[in-house]
């Protein structure tokens, strides 16, 4: 590949040669390692850092289930295709597999060594049933007894019983048993730890105590009381075990006369997907071991020998036991009020007075609810449609859904039921708003509804109006605490067009002839981002400003990413911003020396697309529901909408410019792909900036500021 | 909210579509929703005549979300219209009941004249592009699926219209029947366009310069529209610039032209069929520029509702351009234009004089002006069978704006101011479908047509001013006219008996000498 410096003539440089990009599942780990540098990082409280850990011990799960299981079948079908960078699916998940272990090692690393002694320092310890006291293993026998042993289902295996299905993601304890009496030979046996129970127990305060609080994990209390499942039987050895199994779905729409049931058929089919992973306690007998395995059809590097307990996923439940709230991460704000929506006017009359920008999880979510509330009473209203891809348990917006239904309004709502892990929870959703009276949808064959949007329909005194709601982010009120995400509310009448279009298209009518505001995905947003891009590029030729600053959770399309690399070879200054997976790489000469990449792993999971293009001297603004992906410019309906207002548009700079400056939980990518924590100096000039905390602190003054603006003081008179 | 929330529904030979409008006086024609679902209703009714149960089902699925989206936007009034598809269905009757029954919704047949007048109306919606363009010699080329219709303007009216039964679904249905290739394809569409084509262009077109092109299409038009010619104009192309884009479409694989166009791939073929009937035209008479006003025929639903309804108003007289498509068949035949200008004369007198006694509308009054310039088309055949003749060229001539009903009440009323009266029974031959209304409404303007022409029996316009009054159960027709009028009013006892019979009054001439 030749490169050059001149960026008039980069004719002969070939943006797509695969050197110039990055494996998308290493990229993957890499940013599972950079949550992981947040259990790691000593500035974080002891109990965000558990947390942080448990966040990567899930992430790896989920990566496993989806991405490996797609190396895996891949492989097993003869795919040959290169990837992004040129590697085979063999290449890939071989390196994947190395670069695993590593991680696993450096997660229990930090819970052996510098986690658990910090929390035994604090006063909890998690002990290994072994340590317990004589009374201390009484309550856990006796809990065993009356809680435990009901709800289990030990299984042997023996010629006439197969070894049993283990079920993906389960954690199960193997034995190897000896009869009492009779014959030689060794049975196996295996139990599953139920997940109905609690997986850790907390022991009660004793009088020798030191004040240590003391809590065991379930598997231990059942390795200690196997043989009361086994009574016939001698215990050689037990260890716990857990497997992972491929549950990619890959539903043939085509095929599926119902789609609801196919679902359904292929959320059992997941528990029995092929295992591609097996975790076992670093101590488990070798012989035990290969029985597992052999049956599980699992290779020795899918194996991972853990040294310490199973799916630390259960330190989401140590996090959560009281008392340790001053261990915590109390410094960010919570969700605040917005300032617009805090008179007493109605929501739909700020709306009319000005478009409405809400950035969460700093402001509250809760004018979104409130919106769809206030829609399904309003006698005004004539209908509401709304997109749903994940909603919380108990949503409140299904419920305001469901009222509107009940009151007469037309409500269309589109549930998307492949939302990957959420399809159980959609199906309850969508057969409780069709029951409702709601037109319920599930969208497009072929391609899942990603976007986020809700459009209201009022009769007002000067006409028919139509209120629209474009967000990044999903319509979950429980999530908007916790991921960064921005909402814009408009009436503006080409919004509205094209809303009633979007709905139109999503209910499987024809596209509409030509677009106001919006663009989508899969027909036209790829085609305006390669279009934007290189508009930057004949700006920068021209002489005149040309930047692009993008902010998104991923970027791995490899024509915009090729795109990006011609543009900055042209001169275009680009700042990306990337919490999540990222082909590209930063800093090369000739070709991406111009561009910049940054990721912020912080308290919230970073979520919201913002995207700027200088566009000469006329900037434009712009927020989205996709990220730079393959599978969300091709495969899936996505909202790109333009953000008009001065004031809004401000607000997004500010955004972006934040975190641009964020030297505290900014990682900055090296040329070679690696992402290194942005360093403060040391000589205390330097401000540490934490974009997180400073939108947080910022919604909370303007908060306040509206609050003492609100604050209605009667002043006494004075007597002179 | 001051204003109504109407829905116009369009049941295409190819696609369904609904369209959401907001009429007000404030604020005219609002779109607020456009719904379009592909449907291909029109090879199959060609076909067979038939409209399959699938189909069936599928409009009744289609109509009654069309029906949610109405209530969803608080719709008080709704028009639908089913078009050449639903016409050239044997078993329509049953067709419309099985979809009302299941939708609520109910859809009434458009004959092509109505369809086409309709579209014609809504590109008058863009009003100052519309008087723009009609001032030089245009024509309107209204390209649907059953058939193309096309309508010549001149000086600002309306002079021809003829309907060509070969629509963009007809041909590309006989393109896949004789297997075009590629490259035959535009040649084998041309020979096919050609065929009906020159027998228009030897009737209307003869010397005729036409300079623009009005396109209404579901395919080229929108390309026109959103500017993919090239053209720094929304909806205008020249006739360089149309070429130039058919001729690259032309060349280009269909993946590749739905893709560069971002149009559905299926409607590729549409487009090459639509384009090539264009370009056709173009080299037909040798027009120089295109507009597409981007219109369609829910639009024209919308427009005549609110016009209906005085929401709006238009500037351009359409009723001058039925007359005009009238008296244009009129010539067509050889009509004696002064007879029918004293007969309209009268008879329009008489009409107006009578507004107490006969009950009719204006629409009834312009029927009865269609009839008195239509009166005696039939000659040109025969002088004999006068009245059938007139009758079988009226209901064989496409009058644009007429319904076919309403064609068929100027037929009869031509006819039997020829013929001795029929009166209505069940099964007469005549009155085949006619509602009571209808009868008496040709009754009444037969009585009517009959006076004008007795008074002018000799067609030498003896009369200088006719005027009416009505007086003690006579009808008084003052005649200002030095001129013998013995024979008129001799052989005019005949003509006032039907009109006393009809009206309960005699008519009775009275002459004034001018000094």
């Amino acid at each position: 590949m030749g490169k050059t410096k001149d960026k008039k003539n980069n004719n002969s440089i070939n943006f797509e040669d695969s050197s110039l990009y990055i494996n998308r599942e290493l990229s993957w780990l890499s940013f599972n390692e950079r949550v992981l540098s947040e259990a790691e990082d000593e500035k974080n409280p002891l109990f965000e850092r558990l947390k942080f850990l448990a966040i990567t011990a899930s992430n790896l799960d989920e990566f496993f289930m989806v991405r490996v299981a797609s190396l895996k079948d891949m492989i097993n079908a003869g795919y040959k295709k290169l990837d992004i960078a040129g590697m085979t699916a063999t290449e890939q998940l071989d390196a994947v597999l190395i670069a695993v272990h590593d991680f696993v090692d450096k997660q229990y690393e930090i819970y052996n060594k510098y986690l658990m002694p910090l929390l035994v320092d604090k006063g909890l310890r998690i002990s290994d049933v072994s340590e317990l006291t004589k009374k201390e293993g009484e309550y856990v026998d006796r809990y065993f007894d009356e809680f435990v042993f009901p709800v289990l289902t030990p299984m042997a295996v023996d010629s006439s019983r197969p070894f049993p299905l283990i079920r993906n993601k389960t954690l199960n304890i193997g034995a190897l048993l000896k009869k009492k009496e009779g014959k030689d030979g060794v049975d196996f046996a295996t139990v599953q730890v139920p997940d109905v129970l609690p997986r850790i127990l907390e022991i009660p305060a004793t009088d020798s105590d030191t004040g240590l609080r003391k809590i065991v994990l379930l598997e231990q209390i059942i390795e200690r009381n196997l043989s009361k499942l086994f009574m016939n039987y001698d215990i050689i050895t037990s260890a716990p075990y857990r497997a992972g199994r491929n549950a990619d779905l890959s539903i043939d729409e085509d095929e599926a006369e119902d789609l609801l049931k196919e679902i359904e058929k292929q959320l059992k089919l997941r528990q029995w997907g092929q295992a591609i992973r097996l975790e076992v306690s670093e101590d488990m007998d070798k012989k035990l071991l290969k029985l597992i395995s052999e049956d599980l059809g699992v290779e020795d590097n899918e194996i991972y020998r853990i040294d310490g307990p199973l799916d630390l996923t259960f330190l989401m439940k140590v996090y959560k036991l009281d008392d340790f709230e001053h261990l915590k991460e109390h410094s960010y704000k919570p969700p605040q009020p917005v300032v617009a929506f805090s008179g007493d006017k109605d929501i739909f009359e700020v709306i009319r007075e000005g478009d409405v920008l809400m950035h969460h999880p700093y402001e509250t979510f809760e004018n979104v609810v409130k919106f769809v509330e206030k829609a399904a009473v309003d006698p005004d209203v004539l209908a509401i449609k709304q997109t749903l891809y994940r909603v919380s348990g108990n949503s409140p917006i299904i419920a305001a859904l469901a009222k509107a239904a009940d009151n007469g309004k037309q409500v269309t709502v589109l549930v998307e039921l492949k939302a990957r892990f959420d399809e159980e929870n959609n199906i309850v959703w969508a057969k409780m708003l069709e029951k409702a009276g709601c037109h319920v949808i599930y969208g497009l064959v072929g391609l899942k509804t990603h976007c986020k949007i809700t459009l209201v329909v009022r009769r007002e005194e000067d006409g028919i109006k139509r209120y629209v709601h474009l967000a990044t982010g999903n319509y979950n009120d429980s999530t908007a605490k916790q991921y960064t995400d921005v909402g814009l509310f408009t009436c503006a009448p080409a919004f509205g067009e094209d809303a009633t279009a979007v709905f139109n298209m999503l209910s499987g009518y024809s596209e509409p002839l030509g677009w106001n505001k919006l663009s989508l995905a899969p027909l036209w947003l790829k085609d305006r981002i390669l279009d934007l891009i290189k508009r930057e590029e004949e700006h920068a030729k021209a002489g005149e400003p040309a930047r692009i600053i993008a902010k998104m959770n991923s970027i791995c399309h490899k024509e915009v990413i090729a795109e990006l690399y011609r543009a900055s070879s042209m001169g275009v200054k680009i700042d990306l911003i990337v919490r999540g997976i990222c082909c590209l790489k930063a800093g090369i000469p000739g070709v991406s020396e111009n561009i910049t990449v940054r990721s912020i792993v912080g308290n919230f999971l970073e979520h919201s697309r913002i995207f700027y293009f200088e566009n000469g001297t006329s900037p434009e603004f712009y927020a989205s529901s996709a990220d730079w992906m393959p599978r969300n410019l091709e495969r899936r309906v996505e909202i790109l909408f333009p953000v008009e207002n001065e004031k809004l548009r401000n607000k997004l700079w500010h955004i972006l410019d934040t975190e641009l400056k964020d030297n505290e939980k900014a990682h900055i990518m090296n040329p070679d792909g690696r992402f290194v924590k942005e360093k403060i100096s040391s000589d205390g000039f330097e401000e540490s900036i934490n974009s997180q905390k400073i939108f947080g602190e910022e919604a909370a003054s303007a908060a306040k500021v509206m609050t003492t603006q609100n604050t209605r003081v009667f002043v006494p008179e004075k007597h002179v | 909210m001051t204003g109504e929330v109407f829905a116009a529904i369009d049941v295409g030979s190819y696609e369904m579509a609904l369209k959401i409008f907001e009429l007000s006086q404030k604020k005219g024609v609002r779109e607020l929703d456009h719904v379009r679902h592909r449907m291909d209703l029109g090879t199959e009714t060609y076909a067979t005549g038939r409209i399959s149960s699938f189909h069936v089902e599928e409009m009744i699925r289609i109509l009654k979300d069309f029906r949610n989206i109405m209530e969803g936007y608080g719709v008080t009034h709704y028009q639908a219209y089913g078009t050449s598809a639903m016409r050239e269905t044997r078993d329509i009757v049953v067709v419309q009941d099985l979809i009302e029954q299941s939708t609520g919704i109910h859809i009434d047949i458009l004959s092509n004249s109505e369809q086409r007048f309709l579209d014609y109306k809504s590109i008058a919606l863009k009003q100052d592009q519309f008087e723009e363009i009609i001032r030089r010699p245009t024509a309107i080329v209204d390209i649907g699926g059953g058939s193309i219709q096309i309508s010549l303007f001149e000086k600002d009216a309306l002079v021809a219209t003829q309907n060509l039964t070969t629509g963009v679904l007809r041909i590309h249905t006989t393109m896949e029947e004789v297997h075009a290739t590629k490259l035959k394809y535009r040649d084998l569409v041309s020979e096919l366009v050609n065929s009906q084509l020159s027998v228009f262009s030897k009737i209307h077109l003869k010397d005729r310069k036409i300079e623009n092109i009005i396109i209404i299409d579901d395919y080229v038009s929108p390309i026109i529209q959103k500017q993919r010619m090239g053209t720094d104009r929304e909806g205008y192309a020249t006739r360089q610039e149309f070429l130039k884009f058919l001729e690259k479409a032309s060349v280009t694989s269909a993946i590749e032209v739905a893709k560069k166009l971002n149009i559905p791939e299926d409607n590729v073929p549409m487009l090459y069929v639509s384009g090539t009937v264009i370009k056709c035209f173009l080299d037909e008479t040798k027009a120089d520029n295109l507009w597409a006003p981007g219109i369609t025929l829910c639009d024209g639903i919308a427009y005549e509702y609110a016009e209906k309804k005085n929401f709006i108003s238009s500037p351009h007289d359409f009723e001058q351009d039925i007359i005009a498509c009238a008296q244009n068949i009129s010539k067509r035949f050889m009509g004696s234009k002064s007879r029918r200008e004293t007969l309209q004369k009268i008879a329009l007198t008489v009409f107006d004089s009578t507004a107490d006694l006969h009950g009719l509308t204006q629409r009834d009054r312009l029927l009865l002006q269609i009839a008195t310039i239509l009166h005696d088309c039939g000659k040109y055949i025969s002088l004999v069978y006068l009245g059938d003749c007139s009758y079988n060229i009226i209901m064989s001539t496409e009058i644009i704006g007429l319904s076919h009903r309403e064609r068929e009440i100027v037929a009869n009323v031509v006819r039997f101011n020829h013929e001795e009266f029929e009166y209505y029974t069940a099964n007469s031959k005549f009155f085949e479908g006619f509602t009571r209304e209808d009868y008496l409404r040709v009754a009444k303007l037969t009585a009517i047509l009959r006076i004008a022409n007795g008074l002018d029996r000799t067609h030498k316009q003896k009369f200088k001013d006719v005027t009416v009054t009505v007086k003690d159960r006579e009808l008084e027709i003052f005649v200002d006219t030095n001129a013998d009028i013995t024979l008129e009013k001799g052989l005019f006892g005949n003509r006032a008996s039907f009109f006393e019979e009809v009206f309960g009054i005699r008519p009775v001439i009275r002459q004034k000498r001018i000094i």
